[in-house]
């Protein structure tokens, strides 16, 4: 028996040896590991069901809404249910819609939808359509009539620009870190401010806990979280304002097609324009428009691609371009009083010399070097007045003189390049709107960097052209308007920006848009002097006829025309503003493309505007329409 | 006084007054907590499909009455009684697993035919199998000539052993053959077969194994099944759902557990078969690391008492079926914890005692009748 106890002991040693690894490993699951498993079962039991929070609102300086919500009976059309029968179905659909067939066919071919996600095809619809669809729903398989909210535009088209549009999350996006947190049947901003600010407009999702079973069948609802509404912006831009630049720029482009091109006969095209309100102390824009424009509600609606094609695609409208700040162009002679600047700043020019104005500028006397004024032209005249007076060929010198002292100087070095780069011209002005075009200024770096425009590099002819804002020189209207509020403001670059605040839905401040500014290497006298010669532009200048009857004497204005010359097209027409001069609130620039002499058709749209700005009776009184 | 003495001896060695108590407590208490956890398993689904909530507790009462008489039965007759009989008990056995195997009188169901089907009650033979091998097994070794086997005789047990596995494991039933092998593994260690005999058995049946995985015979499934535990990230395998939902049931039970009827995994059916095969993540859930040790000491109690009872017996053919049984209880214990826990292949092994299912409890009873038996009678 003593063989066996033995044996026995070995059978009650793996017996104690299958415990003991039971025990360790139920030590480590129920002890150690415990809260991990507690973790996973908790999430195991419950299903979290989100609701979309409603959009914040975006409100206008004053707080009138610019974009807000409301509710539309939409129809919507899950294509993956509609069964065997989907050519039935959707004819049916159609005569209850009274739409084409081949539309709605066409409407959920939207690649902005997923295939097998709910796809609007009817917006708006009356309620009728909801109760038909529900009494006939065995009729209807995949159709679904619901209430959503969509973006409501109370103003119309009004800053539709910059205000941009919602649409569905599209599949690329969700996969940006920005949209990490996003469902696939999200909606999101998809342009301008509605994407800028996409992360305050959305608020968060409401959230229902149900206890599920392994099925996935809810037992009971646990809690939940209500959504938050999604924050506001509120704007610097003033709807009055935006409404008034808006129509003096349409007015002004009608106006100029009835006008002749100076140089072919032809009636000039004017086909788009832009205009920029912006208050150049602190950046902040207070209009900013853009012609042609669109109606945002299209995109609340849905288009077909053949609907899209049409109002966006088109070969001369493209009104989705926003020409403020995403479309560039040579400024002409706007861009003279950097250049004068620049002058006083590298010791080409001073403020009392007296400079020739000849019809024609020879550079270094060599008629093979001819450089035409293209504006008038008269003996001999101070910078002053050559700003005044628009005379080319004063500043085909200074360029020749820049030219001349920079090859001179060490190597390198660009001496008007370096002057004007403080105004912001050739990059973005850092607005807050997702998409900006920089403009360009050209020069030595940039012939180099471009040599199938400038085979033989920088030559004296490029400073002679860069001076009276040609050769390669391109500004967006919206760096414009920055350009000289650093000049109206006394020297300082401002980032100019569209947001004032974001608040919450109960007026409480989330985040306050600070002014960006830093000063620019010019003093203020070169400034003041500068700004005092531009007063004379509306008084006896470029811009007198446009500024007629304009009360000057109390509310002087300062600016600048500008008739930029483009290869191919008719002339870019320019004004940029600043009022009161001798302390500006506003700086206000106008831009028309095709649209002749910058006196002739910008000049005006501003001076509207500014009748507008400081409440001035309107000269040129625009219909009410209806908002 | 003598006499008086002599028959007062003679009185105390009386069958009847030497049942184990502590074996009896062991088992009656496993049992009743069996009762609890698996109406804790079930009663929200029976409940929900408009069933009575007790129905399975009172389905296993009913085999646990049955299994009682059964008990008795064993008890009372003198266990050398099985002894003589082995050959005609381990006949019937094979006799009803080739009779499961025909259509008709068998039960298939989810893919394997181990049932008979009468009267509303499955019948596994199976079960009854794995005693009906330790009897048989503890008759050829204890009526062996020398002192310990020879490698005859260890072939001679392995292939008695061997028929009825290969019938169990066509069945499929992979959890019944391990139990079968852990019977005759206890049962030869305990009667000393060599040491390398029982290695010459062992590689032999490694061979067996490959050759039956390269023929085929091993279906892929059960082979993902034994492999998959060592595969956890994988959860394509059904057997990795089951077995990570049943580890997430015991590990969130922490050390004092969600408390009775309370545990999440184990009501809304996260947890496949929680009231048979699973029925331990209930214990794990509801109570936690101090109940699961109550229940593993439960287990400790019942395992010892049954070597001590092989150790007590008075001829090795006590010995030898009390070694089976405790190997056979212990083997069960480990694999199925141990299954439900992460630490073995998902086999369909019952917890002996604590899972629904009739003829399992009908067994572990007459196991717990052939223990109390070699006991009462270990007295020379």
């Amino acid at each position: 028996m003593d063989r066996t106890s033995g044996r026995l002991r070995i059978l009650a040693l793996l017996v104690i040896l299958m415990f003991i690894g039971l025990t360790t490993r139920l030590w480590f699951l129920q002890v150690l590991a415990a809260d991990k498993y507690k973790d996973k079962q908790v999430t195991n039991r419950t299903r979290t069901v989100l609701t979309p929070a409603l959009r914040g609102n975006i409100l206008d300086s004053h707080g009138k809404p610019l974009v807000k919500n409301r509710l539309s009976l939409q129809v919507q059309v899950n294509q993956q249910d509609l069964g065997a029968n989907s050519a039935a179905v959707l004819t049916r659909l159609s005569k209850l819609l009274m739409i084409k067939l081949s539309t709605l066919e066409s409407r959920l071919k939207d690649p902005r939808y997923y295939a097998y996600a709910p796809i609007p095809v009817a917006f708006d619809v009356p309620k009728q359509v909801s109760w038909y669809v529900t009494e006939h729903a065995q009729q209807f398989p995949g159709v679904r009539v619901v209430e959503a909210p969509v973006r409501d535009y109370p103003d119309g088209d009004l800053a539709a620009h910059i205000l941009g549009n919602v649409g569905p999350i599209t599949a690329d996006e969700t996969k940006e870190p920005l949209f990490a947190s996003y469902g696939q049947n999200d909606v999101v901003g998809q342009t301008g401010l509605e994407r800028q600010y996409e992360r305050y407009l959305q608020g968060t999702k409401g959230k229902s806990f149900y206890l599920v079973n392994a099925a996935g069948k809810q037992i009971r609802t646990i809690g939940s979280e209500a959504p938050q509404p999604g924050d506001n912006v509120v704007l610097s831009i003033d709807a009055r304002i935006q409404r008034i630049a808006e129509q003096q720029l349409l007015s002004g482009i009608m106006r100029a097609r009835g006008q002749a091109d100076s140089t072919t006969g032809q009636s000039l095209v004017a086909n788009a324009g832009a205009a920029v309100v912006m208050d150049p102390k602190t950046g902040a824009v207070i209009a900013l428009a853009s012609w042609p424009t669109f109606d945002p509600q299209w995109f609340v609606q849905g288009m077909t691609t053949a609907q899209y094609k049409a109002r966006f695609n088109s070969s001369d409208g493209q009104p989705a371009l926003n020409r403020a700040e995403f479309q560039v162009y040579a400024p002409g002679s706007s861009f003279k009083p950097f250049v004068a600047l620049s002058a006083l700043r590298s010791g080409v020019a001073n403020e009392q010399s007296s400079y020739p104005c000849p019809s024609v500028y020879y550079y270094r006397l060599d008629p093979n070097h001819a450089f035409n004024n293209f504006e008038s032209s008269s003996g001999y005249m101070d910078l002053a007045s050559a700003l005044r007076v628009s005379c080319d060929t004063v500043f085909y010198k200074l360029g020749a003189d820049f030219y001349d002292k920079s090859a001179g100087s060490a190597k390198g070095t660009d001496l008007l390049t370096n002057d004007l780069l403080p105004f912001g011209f050739g990059s973005q002005t850092g607005i807050d709107l997702p998409v900006e075009a920089g403009g360009t200024l050209p020069g030595f770096d940039y012939a180099l960097q471009h040599k199938s425009v400038y085979p033989f590099g920088w030559l004296p002819g490029n400073s002679i052209l860069t001076a009276i804002g040609q050769d390669s020189v391109t500004v967006t209207p919206l760096q414009l308007a920055t350009a000289y509020s650093s000049i109206a403001n006394g020297g300082k670059l401002c980032r100019p920006h569209l947001a004032d605040h974001v608040e919450t839905p109960d007026g409480k401040t989330v985040k306050t848009i600070e002014p960006k500014c830093h000063p620019i290497p010019y003093t203020p006298q070169q400034l003041r002097f500068i700004r005092s010669a531009l007063s004379g532009v509306p008084v006896s200048g470029t811009a007198r006829t446009a500024f007629l009857q304009f009360p000057l004497s109390s509310i002087p204005v300062a600016g600048k025309t500008g008739t930029a010359q483009r290869q191919g097209f008719q002339d870019t027409a320019w004004f940029a503003g600043m009022a009161p001069a001798g302390n500006p609130k506003y700086v206000v620039v106008a831009m028309v493309e095709q649209g002749g002499f910058g006196g002739v058709t910008a000049a005006p749209i501003v001076r509207h505007i500014m009748e507008g700005l400081f409440h001035l009776p309107q000269t040129n009184p625009i219909k009410a329409t209806a908002p | 006084m003598d006499l008086v003495a002599g028959r007062h001896f003679a009185d105390e060695r009386r069958p009847i007054r030497h049942l184990d108590p502590v074996l009896i407590t062991g088992a009656g208490v496993l049992s009743i907590i069996g009762l609890f956890l698996i109406y804790s398993s079930k009663h929200a689904q029976l409940q929900a499909e408009g069933a009575d909530p007790m129905f399975l507790v009172k389905k296993q009462i009913t085999a646990m009455v049955l299994g009682l008489i059964l008990l008795l039965l064993v008890a009372v007759v003198d266990y050398r009684f099985f002894k003589v009989y082995a050959g005609f008990i381990y006949a019937a056995a094979l006799t009803m697993l080739v009779l499961v195997r025909i259509p008709g009188v068998g039960t298939t169901q989810l893919g394997a035919q181990r049932w008979f089907q009468f009267a509303g009650f499955q019948f596994t033979p199976s079960e009854f199998t794995k005693i009906a091998l330790c009897v048989m097994l503890a008759a050829i070794l204890s009526e062996l000539r020398t002192p310990e086997p020879l490698l005859r005789d260890t072939l001679r047990v392995c292939l008695v052993a061997g028929v009825p596995m290969v019938l169990v494991f066509i069945q499929p039933d992979i959890g019944t053959t391990i139990v079968l092998v852990a019977i005759t593994v206890g049962v030869l260690v305990v009667a000393a077969a060599r040491g390398r005999h029982l290695a010459a058995v062992a590689v032999g049946a490694v061979v067996m194994i490959a050759l039956a995985l390269n023929l085929g015979v091993i279906k892929d499934y059960q082979l993902a099944r034994l492999t998959g535990f060592l595969d956890p990230a994988n959860n394509s395998l059904t057997t990795n759902y089951n077995k990570s939902q049943a580890e997430i049931a015991v590990g969130s039970g922490g050390l004092l557990g969600s408390g009775y009827l309370k545990g999440t995994q184990t009501n809304l059916e996260f947890v496949p078969e929680q009231s048979t095969d699973f029925i331990f993540t209930v214990a794990g859930e509801e109570f936690g690391f101090v109940g699961s040790m109550v229940l593993l000491l439960l287990f400790a109690v019942l395992v010892w008492r049954a070597i001590r009872i092989s150790y007590l017996a008075k001829d090795p053919f006590g010995t030898y079926v009390s070694a089976g049984i405790a190997a056979m209880f212990s083997i069960q214990m480990f694999v199925n914890i141990g299954m439900v826990i992460g630490i073995m292949p998902i086999t369909g092994i019952p917890l002996p005692f604590v899972s629904y299912g009739g003829t399992a409890t009908m067994a572990n009873l007459v196991a717990v009748g052939l223990l109390l038996n070699i006991h009462m009678r270990r007295f020379k």
